[in-house]
């Protein structure tokens, strides 16, 4: 583990003259750098739950972004749009998860401050970015809990950033979380809301070339039905990609997974952990 | 302005060429120098035309103002700004030059490797020897665009907000009272809104709200959410009417009106009183809108607008037609747009609904609110305001509902995303004048 930290950190030091792109023996050129964040994801997982085992799907495009600020020019966004990524499996314990849109929007200015208005203009420093993250209308399906299903209709998380680097390529935000919920089930439609009362983690870092990728997101918190009554909740995710070799300059890589829910997993918002593993091609994910 | 610098740049660039090499980094004194008090008469050793230790600017130091063009100025190293490179704007009727670091200083004031941010580009022009000697310089604070300051640090922080062109998300503390069974609902609001404004063509200010979004949580959870809010209001310069009277001497007075026109879209309300609670959606509401007053750049106004809405209650089932007409007022009181006071009462009437058991056949409703809202601070620019709201509502739609007035007081926090500076955004700096 330890090795693997120190690669990755090693991977992501701005290495002198890393070149991303090959050059084969008759002169042409291929890339090898990859972006995580951009390209059509398609691949197959296995899932390990309960230690039953079911073969899945997951696709979904991701488009990532860096631009400069057009109202507070001289700060960088860094954008990552998640589209209609869907996960379906089969087994026992049959499944969908589709999420329509999910960003991360990071600013990074750099030298933060907080300013204070009273008076003469006083800045304070601020170590941190700031950083927005968006999830719209995902839905999860478990068919073999009946009918019903569960929406989160939307959630919003203003994250600060104390990493605040200059790149894509590594980022750590945390921040309270508002979202709102519908679960429906046999007997009827609840709403479920949690007001900035959970905790939201994104947290990335990848290697220069883009070959090493981790990723990890997790919320914690309590959210309230608007009938009454509250509940805790959590749920983190690791997932860690590498790119084994490229099929016509589109990444094909492993993705190894670690999930744990409380309270929050289905209609029945159960407790449960899998570990997963997928193989799954990236194309236009070349950086 | 531009023009002489030009051509005295250009000037001395030929100039140049003949003119021998920089002083040392070692020179010695770092102060405010005029440059003819420190260039002797005799000619100079050195090739640049000014042979001195410029001093750094402090707070006291005057600010470059935004107009003419900035020059690069080379001038001789020193401990604070060893490059040698400073940002020059000279003001060639009193032979004046404002001269700034190019980089930011730190803290003990030395120039770091960040170039000063949101400033123009400088032309890497220089001026000719006997040009310059005319030349005074003195140490300046960098130009700041309108809305932002700058530091003696040369640091830019914004300090004028647009609030109407942002990403809004906040939460408050906001009980409500029940006046009819002396209850008290302890809640929380949850809200967020998109708001966009931009000015449209002879004198128009077009305005509009997409998500604005409360939910209210705790006891009596309900929510009031509205997909899209449009409005737009102008000032006309021709008048209205024209009424002319003829008793006497003929007169004519003119009868200004600067209408314009509101709009709403899928506007969405969940009503609790205790154990019942009622759902409506308006589908879409149209209003003519007459500004009683407004300002001059029309981002603050009062008004009065009317207008009928087709609205779905959904808990009963059936459409109904409502008329509508409102006061309200949205006053930005400061150039910097940090306090906002907005009001309004709203009175509705509820026709063409089907017969409900428990409530009138034709309900009515009347809205108050009062809110101010102030910037407490800003996160890397990015503001955070404290709300305070005051709403009270008489409405008898409910079913099976006493009649009768809810209150509610709400403070809270709300952050901002995008918040540009405003288009009136002076250009000189807070405390510069």
């Amino acid at each position: 583990m330890v090795a693997l930290a120190l690669a990755l950190l090693l991977g992501t030091l701005p290495g002198p003259g890393l070149s991303c792109e090959g050059r084969t023996a008759a002169g042409e050129t291929f890339p090898t750098c990859f972006d995580p964040g951009t390209g059509w994801v398609l691949g197959t997982t296995l899932r390990v739950q309960d230690g039953e085992e079911a073969l899945g799907l997951r696709t979904g495009l991701l488009v990532r972004v860096a631009r400069s600020s057009g109202s507070k020019t001289d700060s960088l966004w860094f954008d990552s749009h998640r589209l209609l990524m869907t996960e379906a499996w089969g087994g026992e314990h049959e499944g969908l998860t589709v999420t329509a849109y999910e960003g991360l929007l990071r600013r990074h200015v750099e030298e933060g401050a907080i300013l204070i208005p009273m008076g003469r203009p006083r800045r304070i420093p601020f170590p941190f970015d700031v950083a927005l993250a968006v999830r719209a209308a995902h839905l999860e399906r478990r068919t073999w809990e009946g009918a019903g299903w569960t929406l989160e209709t939307g959630r919003v998380g203003l994250l600060l950033d104390p990493l605040r680097t200059n790149t894509e390529w590594g980022w750590l935000a945390v921040g309270p979380a508002a979202s709102h919920a519908l679960w429906h089930g046999p007997d009827g439609t609840r709403n479920e809301v949690s007001p900035f009362t959970s905790l939201l983690l994104d947290a990335g870092w990848e290697t220069r070339d883009g070959r090493w990728a981790l990723r990890a997101t997790g919320l914690a918190g309590w959210s309230f039905d608007f009938d009454g009554g509250s509940r805790f909740r959590a749920r983190g995710e690791v997932a860690l990609e590498h790119v084994l070799l490229a099929v016509n300059d589109a990444p094909v890589f492993v993705r190894l997974t670690a999930t744990g829910v409380r309270n929050d997993a289905g209609l029945f918002r159960r407790s449960e952990g899998m570990l997963g593993a997928g193989l799954a091609v990236r194309p236009f994910g070349e950086r | 302005m531009l023009v002489s610098a030009v051509t005295l740049g250009c000037a001395l660039l030929l100039g140049q060429t003949e003119v021998p090499a920089v002083a040392g980094p070692e020179a010695p004194v770092e102060a405010p120098v005029e440059a003819n008090a420190v260039l002797s008469s005799e000619p100079p050793r050195t090739p640049g035309p000014w042979d001195f230790q410029m001093a750094i600017p402090d707070a006291a130091s005057p600010q470059q103002s935004n107009e003419g063009q900035a020059l690069c100025l080379p001038l001789p190293p020193t401990p604070a700004v060893p490059s040698g490179q400073w940002r020059a704007r000279c003001d060639d009727a009193r032979k004046e030059c404002l001269v700034s670091p190019a980089h930011e200083l730190d803290s003990k004031g030395h120039e770091n490797d960040q170039p000063l941010q949101r400033v123009d580009r400088c032309l890497p022009l220089m001026l000719t020897l006997e040009k310059a000697l005319e030349y005074r310089l003195v140490p300046a604070i960098a130009e700041a665009p309108p809305g932002w300051y700058r530091d003696e640090r040369g640091r830019v922080l914004q300090y004028n907000f647009d609030l109407h062109r942002r990403v809004r998300l906040g939460g408050a503390w906001a009980p409500r009272w029940l006046r009819e069974t002396d209850g008290v609902d302890e809640r929380v609001r949850v809200d967020f809104g998109v708001d966009l404004e931009w000015p449209g063509e002879s004198d128009r200010l077009h305005r509009m709200t997409l998500l604005d979004t409360e939910l209210y949580l705790g006891d009596a959870a309900s929510y009031e959410a509205t997909l899209l809010r449009y409005d737009f209001r102008s000032q006309n310069d021709a008048p209205l009417f024209r009424v002319t009277t003829f008793y006497g001497r003929a007169r004519r007075f003119d009868v200004h009106a600067n209408l314009g026109f509101w709009m709403e879209v899928l506007h969405g309300e969940q009503v609790r009183r205790e154990d019942v609670h009622a759902d409506f959606l308006s589908l879409a509401a149209t209003h003519v809108t007459l500004d009683l007053w407004h300002s001059e750049d029309l981002v603050s106004y009062v008004r009065v607008r009317a207008g009928p809405s087709v609205e779905r209650d959904r808990t009963n089932g059936f459409f109904t037609l409502v008329p509508a007409a409102a006061l309200e007022g949205d006053l930005t009181l400061d150039r910097d747009g940090f306090h906002h006071v907005r009001f309004g009462a709203e009175a509705q009437k509820v026709l063409l609904a089907e017969r409900v058991e428990g409530r009138p056949l034709r309900p009515e409703r009347l809205r108050l609110r009062a809110g101010y809202e102030v910037i407490a601070l800003a996160i890397n620019d990015q503001p955070v305001s404290l709300t305070l709201d005051g709403r009270g509502t008489w409405r008898d739609d409910v079913a099976n509902a006493p009649a009768g007035w809810e209150w509610s007081a709400q403070a809270g926090l709300r952050f901002s995303l995008w918040a540009p500076a405003r288009r009136s955004a002076p250009a000189s700096a807070p405390g510069k004048g």
